[in-house]
């Protein structure tokens, strides 16, 4: 059997990037695997497309995580469609490499809601089920930046760690109902965010870096699939960080 | 303090047999010298003991079953009987002779769907009394059942057993909730239900109630409510003075308890009463002539519109006592309930079913085969409320014994509409929320268990009734109840009841259904001059005399009411009869 056989998944900010990545290893997994997206359809379409290649059902929706309504709407239709919504990966984020000097409000608020709120968002939508069911399975998608004292932008660093923290105060509030909630934080990867590093960033973290590499997506979808799985039951309230060592 | 059972209160001892939780009473034996003796059979870490109280041996206690989950389920079981004629014993219990007033060994049984006690008494022969028109509900209030909270310090220690050492010893199985200080005898009416035995002989002495309302702070630690009853209290010449006196930060919340008539022809007193902080506890039964004058001996439509009318101008925080008589005013319950909805100043409302005893009581006519129980009282409500109101939304109180209380909190949403916790809440889980409590308070128990259901709601929004509104009024709660401060005592009592009323059935127990497992763990208390604090139905059935109507003595090994000047002897008579089990 496999890890995630029967389940039900949704990934936000799945079309691409890490976010696809987690979709097409829990689809491989067993998982049926829902994303949402909010720009480019053509990066969903193909999303989609791998994930129904693995032979599990496959739902995309054109949602942004701060649109309310919408995320609801999302929520409902899924659970309906699906029976049910067992494992939510708050994946989407923004970030943007300015120092604090030049940082506009809209700049901070842009990363911060995106991050964070966004990750409120759905997972209220989400838990209503989860609590009903007594089961579910959460996981944050946090970073380095968000655990780690490192050079990074504040807002960025600020939202991930904020992350860290609604993990906490959500599995407190949410374990007596079987739903577990968890983070991961990974280091640099090949793509994404934190591939958009400056050159002499990038230096630095490889070689503080045992492994001396950055991390690929794959690696990153790995370890988040046995994190939303029934294999990892006891680990609550966690954020595993996931860099090579740095 | 706060009361629900389940946290240990700092400072008090603890025993090796507690905490347990006290479920019921049975016949047996002391492990030792084999004497009958009646055990208290108790849930303790998953187990089901027999704790036994021998003259000649003892505390003893042995073993009753493995798991006390498996007792439970087959304790409902046995309750589930057919609905015919035959009697269907349930349990044992210890009870009164309605003649003698012995204490003897009862029968429960099931009977077409209701519960009777049946005794036969060696002098007077036998008898009969209807305990609960409704079985099911009495067999699944054992359920219910929680652990007592111990007080800091009891008043008396375990010498003859339950119900002589009144009280409350220390096999008590529940500390003081209520505490009702009786600080007059003399009383303006001579109601025929009167379940007390004014001598007109006391107000008590200022320096009494002040070493009383000291006694109970020192027991309790702090007290959610202190109760002034009589006798009427507003007959007391200095109740003002009383008033002030209870007016501290270790009471949330002081209730002078009153027919209502001084309250509506004094504005001067009421305005004092208002000016004390002190909520009122208006004795209403009726809203026609002719229930006041069956129940209370006369019309007192004018006198308690007068009441409620200054109640209302000078809002006054009110409780509405309603003492609920089978072919007397049951027809008017619904109108209570309608008025706790439509009157803001009324923030909670109390049924007694009547209980047969004391001055006018014993002797009011009644039949003891037909009355109204508490399951009687809540079906009144559904039915003449049109369904506002139904029997699913009330539980019983599992604080005190579960026979003796059942409630029912009402959310106030916010469109000024009230909704029964028994829609949104299952009772069975958060029991915590059920307490012996006009309002609700802000302890950290109440907060967990409000959180618990708001999960609840939230994740069944669409099944449950107004379950949107629910929650926005659950999130007011929260927010006020709960702010990022610490609140007084008082303070946590006023903000809780701006967010819920409550309908309270208590059930007074009289010689016909007198249950010493009830009284086992009442908490509802008498607090007397002379340090003892007795357990309301002990008081009113075996000490205070006139059980039967006036010309009852008192047992033999009762200890008389207070007196302004303590007895020489406090702890009571030098030696007593234990009361034969017959």
């Amino acid at each position: 059997m496999k890890l995630l056989e029967g389940r039900t998944a949704l990934v936000t900010g799945g079309s691409r990037g890490l976010g696809r990545a987690l979709c097409l290893t829990l689809a491989r997994e067993g998982a049926n695997v829902a994303f949402c997206y909010s720009r480019s359809e053509e990066h969903a379409a193909e999303t989609l497309a791998r994930i129904q290649e693995q032979g599990v059902r496959g739902w995309s929706f054109k949602v942004n995580v701060l649109d309310k309504p919408g995320v609801q709407k999302m929520v409902r239709a899924l659970e309906q469609e699906a029976g049910g919504l067992d494992i939510l990966v708050n994946n989407a984020g923004v970030g943007q490499v300015v120092p604090l000097a030049l940082m506009e409000e809209e700049d901070w608020d842009r990363v911060m809601n995106t991050n964070v709120k966004g990750a409120f968002l759905v997972t209220q939508a989400a838990i209503r089920g989860m609590i009903h069911r007594k089961r579910g399975r959460i996981l944050n998608i946090s970073s380095l930046a968000g655990v780690k004292m490192m050079q990074a932008p504040v807002h960025y660093c600020a939202a991930k760690a904020a992350l860290k923290g609604f993990t906490e105060a959500l599995a407190k509030e949410l374990g007596r109902y079987g739903v577990t909630v968890n983070c991961l934080a990974p280091g640099v990867l090949e793509e994404g965010v934190s591939g958009n590093l400056p050159q002499p960033r990038l230096e630095e973290y490889l070689r503080n870096c045992a492994l001396g590499r950055v991390g690929t997506l794959a690696e990153a979808a790995e370890v988040a699939a046995f994190l939303v799985s029934d294999r990892n039951s006891y680990m609550n309230g966690a954020t595993l960080v996931l860099d090579g060592a740095v | 303090m706060e009361c629900t059972s389940c946290a240990p209160v700092d400072g008090a001892v603890q025993r090796s047999d507690k905490p347990h939780t006290f479920l019921h009473h049975e016949p047996s034996q002391c492990e030792r010298c084999e004497q009958a003796v009646e055990a208290r059979v108790v849930l303790r870490k998953g187990e089901v003991w027999a704790l036994k109280f021998c003259t000649t041996c003892g505390q003893t206690e042995a073993k009753v079953a493995d798991s006390a989950d498996a007792y439970l389920e087959a304790w409902v079981k046995r309750g589930e009987v057919a609905d015919d004629t035959r009697d269907h014993l349930f349990k044992h219990t210890t009870s009164t002779c309605p003649q003698c007033l012995a204490l003897l060994q009862a029968e429960v049984v099931i009977r077409r769907g209701k519960v009777y006690f049946k005794k036969n008494c060696r002098k007077c022969g036998p008898s009969e009394a209807l305990v609960s028109e409704d079985a099911r509900y009495y067999v699944r209030a054992y359920t219910f059942a929680r652990a007592g909270t111990e007080p800091l310090k009891f008043a008396a220690e375990v010498k003859h057993g339950c119900p002589t050492d009144c009280g409350t010893c220390s096999d008590h199985e529940q500390h003081t909730c209520l505490p009702i200080v009786e600080v007059t005898d003399h009383c303006n009416l001579e109601c025929p239900i009167c379940i007390v035995n004014n001598q007109y002989s006391n107000h008590i002495a200022l320096e009494g109630f002040q070493r009383i309302v000291d006694q109970m702070v020192e027991r309790e630690g702090q007290l959610e409510s202190l109760a002034l009853s009589g006798g009427e209290p507003t007959s007391h010449p200095q109740i003002l003075k009383l008033l002030e006196i209870a007016n501290r930060p270790e009471i949330g919340r002081v209730v002078l308890i009153t027919n209502g008539l001084r309250l509506g022809r004094d504005r001067t007193f009421a305005e004092a009463v208002k000016a004390s902080g002190a909520y009122v506890g208006l004795q209403l039964d009726g809203f026609t002539a002719d229930t006041h004058e069956k129940i209370r001996g006369r019309d007192l439509s004018k006198d308690k519109q007068a009441a409620l009318r200054m109640l209302e101008e000078l809002s006054i925080p009110t409780q509405i006592i309603f003492v609920a008589t089978r072919g007397v005013n049951e027809h008017q319950i619904g109108q209570a309930v309608q008025l706790l909805m439509e009157k803001d100043f009324v923030l909670s409302l109390n049924f007694q079913p009547a209980a047969f005893t004391g001055f006018g009581g014993g002797s009011f006519k009644h039949d003891p085969m037909d009355r109204l129980t508490i399951p009687g009282v809540i079906q009144r409500i559904e039915e003449q409320t049109g369904g506002k109101l139904k029997v699913s939304d009330f539980a019983p109180l599992p604080c005190s014994h579960p026979q003796c209380v059942s409630l029912t909190y009402l959310l106030k949403l916010n469109d000024g509409s009230y909704m029964p916790f028994g829609r949104f809440v299952d009772f069975q889980r958060h029991g915590t929320l059920l307490k012996s409590s006009a309002t609700l308070g802000a302890s950290p128990e109440i907060h967990d268990a409000l959180e618990e259901v708001i999960h609840d709601v939230f994740a069944r929004q669409d099944e449950v009734e107004r379950g949107t509104d629910i929650l926005k009024a659950l999130r007011r709660s929260l927010d006020v109840m709960f702010p990022d401060r610490k609140l007084t005592n008082k303070e946590s009592v006023l903000i809780g009841e701006q967010q819920a009323k409550s309908i309270f059935l208590h059930h007074y127990m009289d010689r016909h259904d007198f249950d010493l497992e009830r009284l086992r763990k009442c908490c509802h208390h008498y607090p007397q001059v002379d340090g003892r604090v007795m357990p309301a139905c002990g008081f009113n059935m075996f000490h205070r005399g006139a059980a039967k109507g006036p010309k009852t003595e008192i047992a033999s090994w009762g200890k008389k009411p207070w007196t302004t000047n303590p007895p020489v002897n406090a702890a009571g008579p030098a030696s007593f009869k234990l009361p034969v089990l017959k």
